[in-house]
């Protein structure tokens, strides 16, 4: 019988071993896990207390938050560099189309269609589980002028050839970007699918060296870039053409604040605008584009100011 | 005696770097598919069933064909016909997925159908080595078994390494089109190796 008590013995290490390393959810759920499930792409986790509600994807027994909503006030933007995203609709002489890659629980986009009565957008996300939580979680609706899609961000923009005056990027799956969404390949096909005076506004975490590859990126294709620091996060905006002067994106941004009528002031964020003037990345392609390298050096969080300068 | 060991221990060398290009094709693959068709588990299934599929006919083909003929020559062409087609990848691959994300969809006929055209061809005649090699080194009935199991080990190693040195070392510090060129070029130069020694690789046959 030695055999058999020897392959129990493993049993009961493996059982054990189980055991004592606790389950993902257990880590840092506590008691507020609404709902967890495990989609084609990610495993979402949806966290609630009480008055707030978080959607994150778990990842290496972490949890990435993609979306958060208070309950009480379901039109405030309670991410701070979600704000900053709405930006965007400031630069452009018009704002009828935008549309947005990587939908998460859907405030950013819910947010402009209320405040923007004549606006149509668009939010492209890959994950349709995604697209049901939100609806589910977030107060979610679709209307006439508030669609969806479920596709990949790149895939969609190779297929469609309608044109955008806004194209805002926020597409991370946990910690990391896809690839195929930093490239200068995909930042030319976005440009394309851009009315004229039309931006691309990207979410950007500056804590790596990927920051200095992807802002150095967009600077290939936009000629101008500029960045906002969104509390911890970078929000970019790339536009074609020279840069405008800070007085000219002022006016534009209180123009668009006085007919918007915002709760977010376009103003006051315009303010805070460093200009994008000495990338010191590498330009990524879809033929070289080592993002799990550059991810795993990590830098000051600060450190990123270093390559702009403030607007004149 | 010594003439076998020499035989032997080329056969198992091309067996190891066919192995690892087998399987460095298959992750520089994603590199091409991402842009079209998205980078998700269905991306990675298509790839992974198409070098499965390319393995299996690869066998059935080499095996049926080294029955007949036991010619290193022939296998060799096969070899440099798969490493001529890989070569030439990234002058048609970005038109191509352009082209049918537009016909056929990013859906999974359309990412089955990108992968096959990419990748089941040229794997399959790669993969035709394999009984190849068995065959050539199988001088006696006795070490049979012991014989398939060594060069699909060794054959197997290569296949981890190529993923392994591939995804962590090659694709982030070069272009994967130059990798895609060198890994084809390292294929022809397999073949050329089999044409070249065709009668020493023939050996004694009893």
């Amino acid at each position: 019988m030695p055999k058999r008590s020897a392959l129990r013995r493993i049993v009961a290490a493996c059982v054990l071993f189980g055991a004592a390393a606790p389950p993902l959810v257990a880590v840092a759920a506590g008691d507020g896990l609404l709902e967890k499930r495990e989609s084609l792409y990610n495993n979402i986790f949806i966290f609630g207390d009480g008055d707030n509600v978080a959607m994150t994807f778990g990842q290496n027994k972490r949890y990435y938050t993609e979306s958060s909503m208070k309950l009480s006030d379901p039109g405030a933007l309670t991410v701070e560099y979600t704000r900053y995203m709405t930006l965007g609709v400031a630069y452009p002489p018009k704002v009828e189309r935008i549309m947005e890659i990587g939908l998460g629980g859907g405030r950013t986009v819910s947010y402009l269609s209320a405040s923007l009565p004549d606006t149509g957008i668009l939010a492209v996300e890959l994950d349709k589980d995604v697209v049901d939580l939100a609806r589910k979680h977030f107060r979610f609706k679709e209307t006439a002028r508030l669609r969806t899609v479920v596709s990949d961000g790149r895939s969609f923009l190779l297929r469609d050839n309608e044109r955008w005056d806004v194209i805002l990027i926020d597409a991370y799956r946990g910690p990391f970007v896809p690839f195929h969404l930093l490239t200068r390949e995909f930042y030319t096909l976005v440009k394309s699918r851009l009315n004229p005076g039309g931006v691309v506004v990207q979410n950007i975490e500056p804590t790596t060296m990927l920051f200095d590859s992807a802002t150095a990126t967009l600077k290939s294709v936009f000629p101008s870039v500029d960045l906002y620091d969104g509390g911890g996060n970078v929000v970019a905006v790339g536009y074609d053409g020279p840069q405008l002067s800070q007085a000219d994106l002022v006016a534009r941004a209180a123009k668009a604040q006085e007919r918007y009528k915002l709760r977010y002031d376009l103003r006051q964020m315009a303010g805070e605008r460093r200009i994008l003037s000495r990338p010191i990345g590498k330009v990524m392609t879809d033929d070289f584009a080592p993002v799990e390298t550059l991810r795993a050096i990590e830098k000051n969080n600060e450190k990123w100011k270093e390559q702009t300068e403030a607007p004149r | 005696m010594q003439h076998n060991y020499l035989r032997g221990f080329l056969l198992l060398a091309l067996a190891l770097v066919l192995g690892f290009a087998l399987m460095g094709f298959e992750m520089l693959g994603s590199r091409y598919l991402y842009p079209y068709f998205g980078g998700g588990i269905n991306t990675w299934a298509s790839l992974i069933a198409t070098v499965l599929v390319a393995l299996m006919l690869g066998y059935l083909f080499g095996g049926a064909l080294v029955d007949r003929t036991m010619s290193p020559r022939l296998c060799g062409a096969l070899l440099a016909f798969a490493g001529v087609y890989l070569f030439t990848i990234p002058l048609w691959v970005d038109p191509l997925f352009g082209w049918m994300l537009g016909s056929v969809g990013d859906g999974m006929a359309g990412i089955i159908l990108a992968a096959t055209i990419l990748l089941l061809l040229p794997l399959t005649l790669m993969s035709v080595f394999t009984p190849f090699a068995v065959r050539l080194l199988l001088t006696s009935i006795t070490v049979g078994g012991r014989l398939v199991g060594f060069v699909y080990g060794v054959s197997t190693i290569g296949n981890v390494l190529g993923t392994l040195v591939t995804t962590f070392l090659l694709v982030p510090s070069f272009g994967s089109r130059a990798l895609t060129m060198v890994f084809a070029a390292v294929t022809i130069a397999c073949g050329a190796v089999m044409i070249l020694c065709d009668r020493f690789l023939r050996g004694k046959q009893p």
